[in-house]
C-alpha cells in the first residue's frame, strides 16, 4: 500500500475567473443533466506551471474548495501565451457556482469572476455530480 | 418571420443577437433542417432531451391542475418572488409584471447580477449608444471589452461588428475596421483582434479607464501595475481617431468596475474628442426587453417590489429586492421561476433556499430548479414553438413567428391563466 495515499495533498491558493464556452452552452441547451454538459463544465483551466506544482497532468482531477463549497473537476492546460500562475479559469456552471460566495457586499452581485479557492490533487477522485 | 425572395426567415432566440435570417425545413410538427444558425442556436432550436414535465407535488397532473396549484401557492404567500423572464417574450414579461402587482411580489431578472448597471445608464440616457445596424454600416473602431462574443454571441462578429461590408465600410475588416480586445486572457475574440489585444491584470479595468481618460486629455497616463505606457497611448490614439467607435461591454468589465461612473466618464471623454457608442453584451434573448418593460411600468428596470396597499400598491426598488438579497435573507416564502434556472446560475449556497419554499417552475425544459419545484409547468419554446416580440441587445424590437406548432402553452398564456385562477 502506498504511504502517499494517507498524506494530505498540498493545497495552493488560486483565483478563479469564470468564462463562457460555446460548446458548453450548446450542450446546456440540449441537456443540463447529460454527460456532455458535465464534461464541458466540470473543468478548470490552469497554467502549465501550476499543473506541475499540483503534481497532476491534464485530464487528472483536482479538488477545488473554499468556505462556500467543494467540487472535484478535471484539469486542462489553458494554452494561453502569457503565464498566469495563481489564476485559473472555469466555465460558468453549477460547478463554479458551488464556489461563489453568497456575500455580495451589499451590491446584490456575486463575485463570479473573482472566486478565491484552494486547489489540490484529487488523486483520482471522480468529478462531482450535480443532482 | 421575414419573407424575402420567397424564402421564410425565422428568428433565433439563442442569445440577445436575435439573428433574423434563420431558415428551417419542417415536416409536420418537426424541424428537419436548420440553416444559418451558430452551434448554440442550432442546439437551442433542436430542442432539449428532457422536456419540462407537468407536475404538482411530484405527481403528473394536467395543465389545469398545475395552473390551479401554482395560483394557490402564489395566493397563499406573504412575500412571493417572481424571477427569470429573460427567455420569455415581451408579452409574457408584461403579464408577469401584472401578476407581480396583483400578488404583491418582488420581481427581478438576471440583469440584477450581470448587465444591470449598463442598462440603467442607457435607459437614463447617461451613455451614448447605437444599434447593431449602425455598427455594421458605420463602425470603424470596435472594442470588445471583457467580452468574448465568439463564445457568448457567436455570430456577433460575422453578422454585425467586424466582418461585414457595411454601407460606409465597403472594404470590410481588412481595411475599414479595427477590432480591439481588452481582457484578462487571450479569448477567442482576442485572437481575432491579433496585436490589438490589450491584456490587463484581474480587476484593473477601472485603472485602465482612468489612464485612457488621461491619455485622451493629453496627460501622461499611469497605471498601478506593470504595463507599457506606450501601448496605452497607442490605444488612446486609435480611439481618438475613430469616425464611429463602439465599445461592446461584457461581464468582464461590468464585474470589474462595479458601478458605471468610470465608464460614463470615459464615454463622455471619448465623445469630446471622437464619436463613441456603447452596447451591452446582454445574454438572454429578451433580458433587455424585461428591463425596458419594467422600466415603462415602474421607472425601474429590475429589483422591484410591489407592496400591496388597500387601494393598489407601492413600488419599491433597490438591492433589498434583488434575487440575491431576497434569497440570502430568506425573506421570500414562495417563488415563481419563468424560463430560468437559478439553482444553476446563482451561488449554490444562495439558491439552495429555493428548495425550502414552495416553488413553481415554468419553462420548456427541465432544469436544476424545476427538479426541486412543487409545481412544474411546461411551456412552448419561444421563437420555435411560439411567436412574440423581444428587444435585441441594442434596443431594437424584433418580432417573430413560431417555426412549428405545439400543444404546449406559451409563458404568456400560462401566466394569464394563473392570473385568472387567483
Ligand atoms: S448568435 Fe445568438 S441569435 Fe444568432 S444564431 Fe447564434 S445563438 Fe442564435
Amino acid at each position: 500500500m502506498e504511504l502517499g495515499k494517507f498524506l494530505t495533498a498540498p493545497e495552493y491558493g488560486f483565483v478563479i475567473v469564470t468564462y463562457r464556452d460555446i460548446f458548453q452552452s450548446a450542450a446546456l441547451e440540449k441537456s443540463r443533466f447529460g454527460e456532455e454538459y458535465r464534461k464541458l463544465s466540470a473543468v478548470i483551466k490552469m497554467d502549465s506551471g501550476d499543473i506541475k506544482k499540483l503534481g497532476v497532468v491534464e485530464g487528472d482531477t483536482v479538488v477545488v474548495k473554499n468556505a462556500c463549497g467543494k467540487v472535484v473537476v478535471r484539469v486542462e492546460e489553458s494554452g494561453y501565451d502569457v503565464p498566469h500562475q495563481g489564476v485559473a479559469y472555469m466555465p460558468n456552471s453549477p460547478w463554479s457556482n458551488s464556489l461563489v460566495s453568497a456575500d455580495t457586499g451589499g451590491t446584490g452581485v456575486p463575485k463570479y469572476k473573482m472566486i478565491k479557492v484552494m486547489v489540490s490533487n484529487a488523486r483520482g477522485e471522480a468529478i462531482t455530480g450535480m443532482m | 418571420m421575414v419573407n424575402c425572395l420567397n424564402k421564410n426567415y425565422y428568428v433565433c432566440t439563442g442569445c440577445a443577437l436575435l439573428c433574423d435570417d434563420i431558415e428551417v425545413e419542417v415536416s409536420g410538427d418537426h424541424i428537419t433542417k436548420i440553416k444559418t444558425v451558430c452551434r448554440k442556436g442550432f442546439s437551442r432550436i433542436g430542442g432539449c432531451i428532457e422536456p419540462m414535465p407537468c407536475t404538482s407535488d411530484g405527481k403528473s397532473v394536467d395543465i389545469t391542475t398545475a395552473i390551479k396549484d401554482a395560483a394557490s401557492i402564489l395566493m397563499n404567500a406573504d412575500n412571493p418572488l417572481i424571477f427569470g423572464l429573460g427567455n420569455s417574450t415581451s408579452g409574457a414579461q408584461k403579464q408577469a409584471i401584472e401578476l407581480a402587482k396583483r400578488i404583491g411580489a418582488v420581481i427581478d431578472d438576471s440583469s440584477s447580477f450581470c448587465q444591470g448597471p449598463i442598462i440603467e445608464a442607457i435607459l437614463h440616457e447617461k451613455i451614448h449608444t447605437c444599434t447593431l445596424d449602425d455598427v455594421r454600416n458605420r463602425a470603424d473602431v470596435i472594442v470588445y471589452w471583457g467580452a468574448d462574443p465568439s463564445n457568448s454571441h457567436p455570430r456577433h462578429l460575422s453578422m454585425h461588428s467586424y466582418f461585414p461590408r457595411g454601407e460606409e465600410r465597403q472594404h470590410g475588416w481588412e481595411d475599414d475596421r479595427t477590432a480591439i480586445a481588452i481582457d484578462v486572457r487571450r479569448s477567442h475574440t482576442a485572437k481575432i483582434c491579433g496585436n490589438r489585444f490589450y491584456q490587463i491584470p484581474l480587476h484593473t479595468d477601472a485603472f485602465l479607464i482612468e489612464a485612457l481618460i488621461d491619455a485622451l486629455s493629453g496627460k501622461v497616463p499611469k497605471v498601478p501595475f506593470e504595463y507599457d505606457i506606450k501601448k496605452i497611448l497607442e490605444l488612446a490614439n486609435v480611439l481618438k481617431k475613430a469616425q464611429f467607435g463602439v465599445i461592446f461591454a461584457g461581464l468582464g468589465v461590468v464585474y470589474s468596475i462595479g458601478d458605471m461612473g468610470t465608464m460614463t466618464r470615459l464615454m463622455d471623454k471619448l465623445n469630446e474628442v471622437s464619436n463613441f457608442h456603447l452596447i451591452p453584451m446582454m445574454g438572454h434573448y429578451n433580458m433587455r426587453g424585461f428591463n425596458q418593460n419594467l422600466f415603462e411600468a415602474t421607472g425601474y428596470f429590475n429589483r422591484v417590489k410591489f407592496e400591496k396597499r388597500e387601494n393598489g400598491f407601492d413600488v419599491k426598488h433597490g438591492v433589498d429586492y434583488s434575487i440575491m438579497e431576497v434569497l440570502n435573507t430568506k425573506k421570500t416564502d414562495a417563488a415563481l421561476i419563468i424560463g430560468s434556472d437559478p439553482m444553476s446560475c446563482l451561488p449554490r449556497s444562495t439558491a439552495e433556499y429555493l428548495s425550502e419554499i414552495p416553488l413553481v417552475s415554468i419553462g420548456p425544459c427541465e432544469n436544476f430548479t424545476s427538479r426541486v419545484a412543487k409545481v412544474t409547468i411546461p411551456s412552448a419554446l419561444s421563437g420555435v414553438e411560439c411567436g412574440g416580440s423581444a428587444v435585441r441587445m441594442d434596443g431594437v424590437k424584433v418580432t417573430f413567428e413560431p417555426m412549428i406548432k405545439t400543444a404546449r402553452l406559451s409563458d404568456e398564456e400560462i401566466l394569464k391563466r394563473i392570473m385568472e385562477a387567483i
